[in-house]
């Protein structure tokens, strides 16, 4: 275990980020303007403030459990049966959010690009591809979101600059919208885009330096924050609300309307979705990689390759469940607002009883705390 | 090589009895001083060759003795004057004196021969060894040792440019088959105490010399230990060139992607020592090993250094889109035509439409059979006699090329993209890192075929994936990129002026880590600036 602290806070922060950015960006401007209508960038802001404390929560965890892992520092806090039970929970609902990211993004592809082949070679695609590398250990997991964070930044930058020359500032008005209960509600639906930052509580035991998981956490919630941002100002701003609610991804019809200067692509949709399918991968990789090691460790078992082939007909099955794209949304969003009980709740509990119990990580990772405090 | 292990256990049980059988048996006997015993047993291995030439003579007119060679590895000229000569006549300031026999020993070293690499050897097995070397042995009755003097003289080439690394700016040389001569360029180049070449004999039969060589106080200890262990490991018959030895010290045997450079330049070798790598030569391989290999070394060449900074940086970025291209061109151009012909300008898509209408294939087939039969081209060439070869590929390329299209085989855009492919490859200075990407190139392909852009994506994001969880040695394949590393970045895809890159590379964890002194850094051209500009030149002249 020591041998493999390998994992800096640049690395951790790109984890973060590519975790976060998946396929949730494609309907991202479609959930916010549902909520608030032209508030739509104030109910993302606000979903991620209430990610930012879900993450908050996990990261002070992580440094007080510095070489656990969530699985392993819960028994700790709250006795070894209780704890089972919610690690169990934390990992079925990972299992569902890799099986709803690979339908999700198979469905894009099938709609938009490959429109004769069946969604379900899309899915298995995507999964084995997701199931093939996490046969990996966790400090090459660290290189794989390092290697793709550019690819990430690179298509959202280049459609949010490209498309403001369509912008018009009126759609963004008024700024507050009209409905506030309605932007509660979006508020949860659009933090739930950001549960995949709870792949933090797996990674900073491998840290390098798991004292700054803090600053980590601060850049990762900041960038992938900041292109959410981006992204739905940019699509409010082009198509304004009332359009938008007629558009299932707004952010890939934002690509068909621009289009790169001097005619290099005539149209981007295609070439963005191509790109995203790395971003949407390191999305799937995390959440199974979360899964699988997730298993490992409740069974105290040191090996997580051979879940990576096990799990996989579990996860495509459950994938294949939802109906439609109409049923699949719906579930989405409802085990997105379950999921923040569990992400934000969760660790939220354990950190109150870890405080009143006055419970703290091994000897090491007190002395490295002392030392920074 | 992925049956290795396998293979190597079911070795280990033949071990004892395959080499050299006879020798084996009589590893540990001794010379007995018997005269007629030493020579019944030399003549009962060896005898039976041609080659092997029996000198019977008298040491000093008196003493019996027997000389051995095989004719064809030795200097004559040096056997004849340096040898038997002073064997043949007692040394004057000894004439007269009554030699005892157990005097006789003392005297043929150190009064007697002219030959620096002279020693006794009681052991028979080594003797023998000695004289399949190229030694020459020298038994003389009633002495229990006998001579052995290494008289190894075997015709080698003269020192030519390196064929498959050329370079316009930079030295000439390159490595030839002999480890000496090789070694020796080595030390020239780089006349320093803390140059260390291990040596290692490796191949049960061929008993080829392995050189290992590394900086002390800059290669890391660890690395030179691996180094060492995995050689040490390798239980084979032949090494006949240093790529066997490749094979069985990398880390993945199943990747398309080689894990340790070859080069058969002196002057990179040295360069990569001083890095801090280890390099491995083969007696008998003009190409020596450098390990570890990260990937960025592969499209790196002698002149990015030699050349100024600003232009080869250019080069090189040229370089990595000719790497991407040869890797990507086709299953781009193919995902395209065949599932979103909207990306590409509609004036240029009614083009290509019209150039692909007599075509009756789906463009993956199309391009699989263009690319198939350049391969076919390619390899032919390799084989043809020198003579003919330009012609007939002339012939092959253009001639085919445009017979095709005329025929209605293939669309003019594909022979074109094909084209640039190929030509793309050739630019990867590393021919084996090449290699790997020409493979990965069809496995691309039929992706696009089947799944179109979301396909080439799912290959490359398989293939860098891959990349990622590779090692060479222990360091990640595609560092500096990944871990970062801001140092390493400078030289990474631009190549940054010499005094920007203080460091030695970080991942090979190198003892002594800088490169390039302060001083140098910073103001090697700030101290004579005013030298000879033209105001000083002129009041010099005026006084």
């Amino acid at each position: 275990m020591e041998e493999q602290r390998q994992i800096t806070v640049i690395q951790t922060a790109a984890i973060l980020v590519s975790t976060i950015i998946g396929v949730g960006v494609l309907p991202l401007p479609l959930f916010a303007v549902r909520a608030g209508e032209s508030a739509a960038p104030l109910v993302t802001l606000f979903g991620m403030a209430v990610a930012s404390i879900g993450l908050v929560l996990i990261t002070w965890l992580g440094m007080r459990f510095s070489n656990k892992t969530i699985i392993q520092y819960s028994e700790d806090i709250i006795g070894k049966w209780a704890a089972r039970l919610g690690s169990l929970l934390i990992i079925v609902f990972f299992a569902v959010l890799t099986s709803l990211t690979a339908r999700e993004f198979g469905e894009v592809v099938v709609t938009s690009v490959l429109k004769s082949t069946p969604v379900e070679v899309t899915v298995i695609v995507m999964l084995l591809l997701a199931a093939i590398s996490t046969r990996n250990t966790i400090t090459t997991f660290a290189y794989i979101h390092h290697f793709y964070f550019p690819l990430l930044l690179v298509p959202i930058l280049l459609i949010a600059f490209l498309s403001f020359k369509n912008a018009e500032v009126i759609n963004l008005q008024p700024i507050f919208g009209n409905d506030l209960k309605g932007i509660m509600m979006g508020t949860m639906t659009i933090a739930a885009l950001f549960q995949g930052s709870f792949i933090l509580t797996m990674v900073i035991p491998s840290m390098r330096k798991p004292e700054k998981a803090m600053l980590a956490s601060f850049w990762g919630m900041l960038i992938a924050g900041g292109l959410y941002l981006l992204i739905v100002v940019a699509a409010v701003s082009v198509f304004g609300a009332e359009e938008i609610k007629n558009l299932l991804w707004p952010t890939l019809e934002l690509a068909k309307a621009t289009s790169l200067p001097a005619n290099i692509l005539e149209r981007l949709d295609a070439a963005v979705l191509a790109v995203w399918v790395t971003a949407v991968f390191t999305t799937l990789l995390s959440s199974y990689f979360f899964t699988i090691y997730a298993i490992t460790q409740l069974f105290r078992l040191a090996d997580h390759k051979m879940f990576s082939f096990f799990l996989l007909p579990f996860v495509f099955i459950m994938a294949m469940l939802p109906q439609n794209i109409v049923q699949m949304y719906d579930i989405i969003e409802n085990v997105g607002r379950i999921g923040l009980y569990i992400t934000i709740g969760y660790p939220g509990l354990l950190f109150m009883i870890s405080i009143l119990r006055k419970k703290r990580g091994n000897q090491n990772g007190d002395e490295s705390m002392d030392k920074i405090g | 090589m992925p049956f290795m292990k396998g293979f190597k256990k079911s070795n280990k049980k033949t071990k004892a009895a395959a080499p050299s059988q006879k020798l084996a048996a009589h590893e540990h006997d001794q010379i007995s001083g018997n005269l007629e015993d030493t020579i019944a047993f030399i003549n009962d291995l060896l005898g039976a060759n041609m080659d092997l030439t029996v000198r019977r003579f008298h040491v000093f007119g008196k003493y019996q003795a027997v000389m051995y060679y095989f004719s064809n590895m030795i200097n004559q000229t040096v056997v004849n004057t340096d040898i038997l000569k002073p064997l043949m006549y007692i040394p004057p300031h000894l004439e007269g004196k009554n030699l005892e026999i157990q005097q006789l020993e003392e005297v043929l070293l150190n009064d007697t021969l002219y030959h620096s690499e002279a020693k006794m050897e009681s052991q028979l097995s080594t003797l023998v060894e000695g004289i399949l070397r190229g030694d020459t042995v020298v038994a003389i009755e009633g002495i229990k040792e006998a001579l052995i003097i290494a008289t190894r003289t075997i015709d080698k080439r003269g020192i030519d440019q390196p064929a498959t690394e050329q370079v316009i700016r930079g030295p000439r040389e390159g490595f030839i088959e002999m480890l000496g001569t090789n070694i020796g360029l080595l030390r020239y180049r780089l006349p320093s105490s803390d140059l260390r070449i291990e040596s290692m004999e490796i191949g049960r039969r061929t008993k080829s010399k392995v050189a290992i060589c590394y900086m002390e106080g800059i290669t890391n200890p660890e690395l030179v230990k691996e180094v060492n262990t995995r050689l040490a490991k390798i239980d084979i018959d032949a090494v006949l060139d240093s790529g066997y030895l490749e094979q069985f010290i990398e880390d993945n045997h199943l990747s398309p992607f080689p894990q340790v450079q070859y080069t058969e330049r002196p002057d990179k070798i040295v360069a990569n020592l001083l890095e801090g790598r280890v390099a491995i030569l083969v007696d008998g391989s003009p190409l020596a090993l450098v390990v570890p290999t990260v990937f960025n070394q592969f499209y790196q060449t002698v002149e990015d250094y030699t050349e100024r900074f600003l232009m080869m940086s250019a080069v090189r970025l040229a370089r990595l889109v000719a790497l991407m291209f040869s890797l990507i061109f086709p299953s781009l151009y193919v995902s395209i035509i065949s599932f979103n012909p909207e990306l590409i300008p509609t004036e240029f898509a009614v083009a290509v439409a019209g150039g692909r209408a007599g075509v009756p294939f789906p463009a993956v087939i199309e391009v699989l059979i263009i690319e198939v039969s350049m391969e076919v081209l390619r390899e032919a060439t390799i084989r043809l006699p020198q003579q003919v070869g330009g012609a007939l590929s002339i012939v092959g390329v253009l001639v085919v090329g445009q017979a095709a299209v005329a025929a209605g085989f293939a669309s003019p855009i594909t022979v074109v993209i094909i084209a640039l492919t190929t030509i793309g490859s050739f630019a990867t200075p590393a021919y084996n890192a090449a290699l790997a990407l020409r493979l990965l190139r069809f496995p691309l392909i039929m992706m696009a075929g089947t799944f179109g852009l979301y396909g080439v994506m799912i290959g490359l994001i398989l293939i860098a994936n891959h990349l990622l969880s590779l090692k060479s040695f222990g360091v990640p394949y595609l560092s500096p990129l990944v871990p970062g590393n801001f140092q390493g970045m400078k030289d990474l895809i631009i190549r940054g002026p010499l005094s920007w890159m203080k460091n030695r590379p970080s991942f090979l964890n190198p003892v002594d880590k800088v490169k390039v002194g302060d001083v140098t850094a910073g103001e090697a051209r700030n101290g004579s600036d005013s030298a000879q500009t033209p105001s000083t030149n002129e009041k010099e002249k005026e006084g």
